[in-house]
């Protein structure tokens, strides 16, 4: 496949600010209404959960064609301890909950970005140690349901409309009892229902936490090393409402380890959905799907299970996309400090290589402690980008010093696609810079103006929304894919055919990046182009179509079995 | 008053490094100590204090200022309070300008915390005072691998290959160069000389079924798959190794230790935890990994012992109690074995590793009624039990 990236990097446009600043993101949480401050029930005893969560969704949960929000809480850890009585006190109105906010452009007629929270009214009642969040449509009504991971037991909220969701963990056999962490809805077995694969991180509990210190001799949190993996769960939805725990026949049971992140996409491009495990400390996973409901770990054989040099590193986040244009998905997974967060190119049918350092982003890497981060072209010059959350798991020595009461804060990063195998980092980005502890990443159009924003979530700290101030200075082409059902359809792989020679390759999905749902809609930079041949569509049941004449510069639904033959 | 004393201290300490004879020194960020252990905080402050007085005694030379601030920075690093231990490099360095050790000090600090292009113009320094130290040409190729530089890096590795022409680490760098570049028969070259040198690098196993891969040899891809595991290739760099032997106290020992035992390099293991517990003779914890490390090592004797002075220290301490049961039970040892679970279990009565083990050596020991009423309370699958006859 080639890609018109060449010529579109020409056209490429870098706003600067009178100081000279690259200006692409304005942040604009509070401004907008998204009110919410992360709590982690920290005591000072060092309990690893405290800064592991929380992530965040971008989601249209009411269907009214602007992206709202779910943002997953923290809580109290230890028994008989109050919100209000911990190190960073709660000090909201009522105890500490996972929250829904509603996106109001679309419905207040003045084209405004305005968030409500309407938690209350939704009937979601997240007030568990909240760590992560899902987002797929499990039962095809065209509405996305969500699933919320937490420090013990999950839960399962189908969205029954008007803004109303249903806690159907019971009914739908989807709870984990243990400490989950990200999940991902895909159809694996592509039987048109969506399935459900859950990460387990490690056997915590605050009676069995170790006191563990660093190399300074200072009391810090441990590693997960200390905690006994306990093993992901891979639920096959049955169509009627109910999933069935199917682990150990799938074949995942057979390999895991302290799982955090997760992305699944068509690696070996055979049709069929394969899935990466991101694990803090133990090699990674490739679950090569072998088109019978069962999967096999591939990812040694395969070059992705360690880096480069064999070394197992701490896996946070990871996300899967199409960076060089070759028609397959690549996979960069974040990392701890002193690590690289780790490209691993795809050369063709799932065979990866490092490629990290050739594409500079080994020693960008190393100075931080990556968790969420997603593919997505910020500049819409049609190359994907990279965006990396990033904050300390281990005290710094340099902000204890400075007698940060919170001492893990370090900066965001953004890099830009060369168009030439690479990345460049993106300096003095000012709404990058604050030192927050972030966690999740979650990408998705807020404002519907045709260039992708990011939400990110900060452990014991506010939610930040960064608005793309720079994408829709080029062109771009903005589709959701949806089944007959309405649904949109998670694992469909769109080409975007320029011309005769150059094509770019994208997919729908919500997974990726750490804890955190994305929006589902495919949003294509197509830079200076205005026009576009074909959008080429291969749904997940293996069928292909093809629209013509697909609009830029605006959004079009794509529904399967429309295209006019 | 001790408290009072220490705060004092740093408060005063970063204004007494700035006064200096020298202008062009920097003043060193002072660490908080306040949550070190006692006894590191201890050994800090003294050469605190030592660094201070030199400092301010006009009638010492620059020599010995500069040896002052190597000796502080040396203890930072140990412990590792970088960017302290950079300042007072940095400032030995000033004071001592050819003096190798804090040139190549303040450049391996650069290249850990990312700063590469000080890195590499301090090493280049370094390497002119001192040709023949092999981690300075080796820590540049790595740099330069990183940075994508290969020609530099190879230049580098080969550099040191002139200084140590067997050079494990040079190889290994020179292998992975030529992987960079997609070369894989002169990667596969150099990572076998790599092996040769030390063959308990494993992870060079790794980098040959990459580059097998390479030429599409499945069976040799498979094989070195088979082999790879944690145990990387180092070069070897006194001055760094030798900071290991400034730590004091008990957790970092132990913390090494533990990183050690993970990766199943028990025989190192083992001598982290000795030092640990040399370090605190009543730490239970040290004693207890040092248990563990010791039977994982076929040395039952010295392992019942240290389990022994741990419940001796910390008589209700489960995991001593439990790994003591575990060594009298693999010597048939059931009376004993029982009496350990038991006082283990007292403690903590839902402990299901404690409550299996239990009923498995009542069964052994013929306690079958103790052994059903167990398995019956903690849910346990009931076993065939023959009373003694």
């Amino acid at each position: 496949m080639r890609t018109i990236a060449t010529v579109l990097a020409i056209f490429f446009i870098v706003p600067f600010s009178a100081t000279g600043q690259h200006i692409v993101f304005k942040e604009v949480a509070e401004q907008v209404g998204l009110k919410f401050q992360h709590y982690n029930g920290m005591t000072g005893k060092f309990y690893l959960p405290e800064i592991t969560g929380s992530g965040g969704a971008l989601f249209d949960f009411d269907n009214d064609g602007d992206l709202d929000v779910f943002l997953v809480q923290g809580n109290v850890l230890e028994p008989n301890t109050q919100p209000g009585n911990t190190l960073f006190p709660w000090r909201g109105p009522q105890s500490p909950r996972g929250r829904l906010f509603r996106n109001e452009l679309l419905s207040n007629g003045s084209a405004k970005l305005i968030f409500t929270d309407v938690t209350q009214q939704s009937g979601i009642v997240a007030t568990g140690y909240g760590m992560g969040v899902a987002v797929g449509d499990i039962n095809n009504d065209g509405l996305a349901d969500l699933y919320l991971t937490n420090l013990g037991s999950n839960q399962m909220y189908l969205n029954k409309g008007a803004g109303k969701f249903t806690d159907v963990t019971k009914e739908s056999g989807t709870d984990d009892p243990r400490w989950s962490t990200s999940a991902s809805f895909f159809d694996y077995d592509r039987d048109g229902w969506l399935d459900l694969m859950v990460l387990n991180y490690a056997d915590f509990s605050v009676a069995n936490s170790p006191n563990c210190y660093a190399a300074t001799t200072a009391k810090d949190y441990c590693t997960p090393r200390v905690f006994r993996a306990p093993g992901n769960r891979l639920f096959h939805n049955k169509g009627n409402g109910v999933f069935e725990d199917v682990t150990v026949p799938a074949g995942v049971s057979k390999e895991f380890g302290h799982g955090l992140g997760i992305i699944t996409a068509d690696f070996n491009n055979d049709g069929w959905i394969d899935i990466y495990v991101a694990n803090d400390g133990d090699q990674s996973q490739l679950w090569t799907n072998q088109k019978n409901g069962t999967f096999v770990n591939d990812a040694l054989l395969a070059g992705a299970a360690v880096n480069r040099n064999g070394q197992t590193e701490a896996g946070m986040g990871v996300d899967a996309g199409d960076f060089d244009g070759n028609g397959t998905d690549d996979i960069f997974v974040t990392h701890l400090t002193d690590e690289t967060n780790t490209l691993f190119v795809n050369l063709g049918e799932a065979v990866f290589e490092d490629r990290t350092r050739e594409a500079g982003l080994g020693m960008p890497g190393r100075r931080f402690t990556g968790f969420g981060t997603f593919f997505f072209d910020y500049d819409n010059d049609g190359w994907l980008d990279l965006f990396v959350a990033n904050g300390a798991v281990q005290l710094l020595p340099e902000l204890v010093r400075q007698k940060n009461p919170f001492p893990l804060g370090q900066p965001n990063q953004l890099f830009r696609n060369t168009g030439k195998g690479g990345f460049v980092e993106i300096m003095d980005q000012a709404e990058l810079q604050p030192l927050e502890v972030s966690r999740g990443a979650a990408l998705g159009d807020v404002d519907n103006d045709g260039d992708t924003d990011v939400l990110v979530t900060n452990n014991n700290g506010p939610v930040r929304l960064l608005l793309n101030q720079v994408g829709n200075q080029n062109h771009w082409l903005g589709m959701r894919l949806v089944g007959r059902s309405g649904r949109d359809m998670l694992g469909a792989q769109v080409e975007i055919v320029v011309d005769e020679k150059n094509s770019l390759r994208r997919r729908v999905r919500t997974d990726g990046s750490y804890l955190s749902g994305n929006d589902p809609r495919v949003l294509v930079g197509l830079g200076q182009v205005s026009k576009i041949k074909a959008v080429r569509v291969v749904w997940p049941s293996g069928t292909v179509e093809e629209w013509k004449d697909v609009g830029v510069d605006r959004y079009t639904t794509l529904k399967e079995g429309t295209a006019r033959r | 008053m001790k408290n009072f004393l220490v705060m004092l201290f740093l408060v005063i300490t970063p204004a007494i490094y700035s006064q200096s004879f020298r202008r062009d020194l920097v003043a060193v960020r002072s660490p908080d100590l306040t949550n070190l252990e006692e006894s590191v905080r201890n050994q800090i402050t003294e050469l605190q204090n030592s660094l201070a007085a030199t400092a301010k005694n006009p009638a010492q030379s620059e020599t010995a200022l500069s040896e002052a601030y190597g000796k502080l920075g040396q203890i930072y690093h140990a412990y590792s309070l970088i960017p302290s231990a950079h300042d007072c490099y940095l400032n030995a360095s000033l004071l001592a300008p050819k003096d190798f050790r804090w040139t190549y000090l303040v450049a391996k600090l650069d290249q850990q915390e990312g700063r590469f292009e000080d890195a590499i113009r301090r090493y280049r320094i370094a390497r002119t005072l001192r040709s023949d130290y092999v981690a300075v040409p080796v820590n540049l190729g790595n740099i330069f691998l990183e940075l994508n530089r290969l020609e530099e890096a190879r230049a580098s590795f080969k550099e040191a290959l002139e200084i140590d022409k067997n050079n494990p680490a040079a190889h290994y760098g020179l292998g992975q160069v030529a992987l960079s570049k997609r070369s894989y028969a002169e990667a596969i070259q150099h990572f076998d000389k790599t092996l040769a040198q030390v063959p308990s690098a494993n992870r060079v196993h790794y980098s040959l079924a990459m580059a097998y891969r390479g030429l599409g040899d499945v069976e040799k891809v498979k094989t070195h798959l088979t082999q790879q595991g944690s145990v990387g290739v180092r070069v070897s760099d006194p001055l760094v190794d030798g900071l290991q032997d400034l730590i004091e106290g008990v957790r970092v020992h132990l913390a090494r230790g533990k990183l050690a035992f993970e990766a199943r390099q028990f025989d190192e293991a083992a001598i982290e935890f000795r030092k640990a517990v040399a370090a605190g003779p009543n730490n239970v914890a040290a004693r207890i990994n040092l248990g563990v490390t010791l039977s994982q090592l076929g040395d039952a004797q010295g392992a019942a012992e240290q389990f022994e002075e741990a419940i001796r220290l910390e008589p209700g301490r489960v995991n001593a109690h439990y790994n003591l049961a575990i060594l009298l039970a693999g010597q048939n040892s059931h009376e004993k074995a029982i009496a350990h679970l038991q006082s283990a279990l007292a403690v903590d009565p839902n402990d299901m590793n404690v409550g299996s083990l239990l009923a498995s050596e009542l069964v052994k020991a013929g306690r079958c009624r103790e052994a059903i009423e167990l398995q019956r309370r903690m849910n346990l699958k009931p076993s065939p039990c023959r009373p003694p006859e």
